[in-house]
């Protein structure tokens, strides 16, 4: 397994896709092609064209407030089989609001509602348009936590620039507040204003 | 409680969530004025729960609190709203 990462950081929509393109096309055997680049558009151009051609992608804010987009090239692609075109679809981030107020999805068993849910957050993430925001509130407040199944998932969509926030009256009340590992604390005024300026809000 | 918008109103903030649950328990319990809401954005731009009650019950609300070691507040503040 190789790891080529490119560096897309200052390029925008359509050199990062293009130099992503470049770089699947010289690899000699299946591994990872990360690609590095600051702005969330490019992360959501860079996730659609790893998808279309039927790889898994992951994606995270990195520390130095850029992203790290990772196409796990499971294999090489066929050289008669070209690519869409580098296409720059605009920000696909739409007024849909994901509200998530438990840690399981639906009435019936935990142990299969914890196992939706995180089906659920994954689906989120390939939605074609995405969601502004997903907001987390009660028993919702641990997933965006440490030791959540969902935390890949919740890191990817941040990285392609959904806000993911918080409860933080929830958090304290759980004794969670120290084990917030993706986007930020909120506060009901937020909440509520979010939830109010929505196109749609969805509940799992 | 029902007052007009622009009201002088006395808030209680708490250390922790239970902390403001324990207070209104309390103030249930004893029949002592208030209720809880989201603490005002003008007081903190973080999460959690106060006490919000006229200012003219501060002395009431402040004599009871001992009465709940679980209870920690952590300021008194007067807020228009």
């Amino acid at each position: 397994m190789s790891v080529i990462t490119v560096n897309a950081i200052g390029d925008t929509c359509p050199v990062p896709v293009i130099k992503a393109k470049q770089a699947l096309a010289q690899m000699t055997e299946p591994g990872d092609l990360v690609v590095l680049v600051d702005n969330e558009v490019a992360v959501q151009n860079l996730t659609r064209m790893g998808a279309s051609q039927g790889y898994a992608v992951q994606s995270e804010k990195t520390g130095d407030g850029n992203f790290q987009v990772r196409i796990l090239v499971n294999a090489l692609p066929q050289p008669e089989e070209s690519a869409p075109d580098a296409a720059c679809i605009p920000d696909a981030r739409g007024d849909l609001v994901v509200a998530v107020d438990s840690a399981h999805m639906g009435r019936g068993s935990e142990e299969l509602g914890a196992t939706l849910m995180k089906g659920f957050l994954f689906a989120v993430g390939q939605l074609p348009r995405l969601p502004s925001t997903v907001l987390f509130y009660n028993g919702g407040a641990s997933l965006s936590c440490e030791g959540s199944a969902a935390l890949e998932s919740l890191k990817s969509l941040e990285a392609q620039g959904v806000k993911i926030l918080t409860c933080g009256t929830c958090l304290d009340y759980y004794g969670l507040t120290s084990k917030l590992a993706v986007g930020e604390v909120t506060n009901m005024y937020t909440i509520v204003e979010t939830l109010a300026g929505a196109g749609k809000v969805i509940k799992p | 409680m029902s007052g007009p918008d622009g009201e002088l109103r006395l808030i209680a903030t708490f250390a922790t969530t239970h902390s403001a649950i324990s207070m209104e328990r309390l103030c249930r319990a004893q029949g002592l004025p208030g209720r809880l809401i989201p603490v005002p954005r003008s007081i903190s731009a973080s999460c959690g729960m106060a006490w919000c009650a006229l200012p003219e019950e501060r002395e009431v609300l402040e004599g009871a609190v001992p009465s709940d070691p679980a209870i920690r507040v952590e300021g008194w503040y007067y807020v228009m709203f």
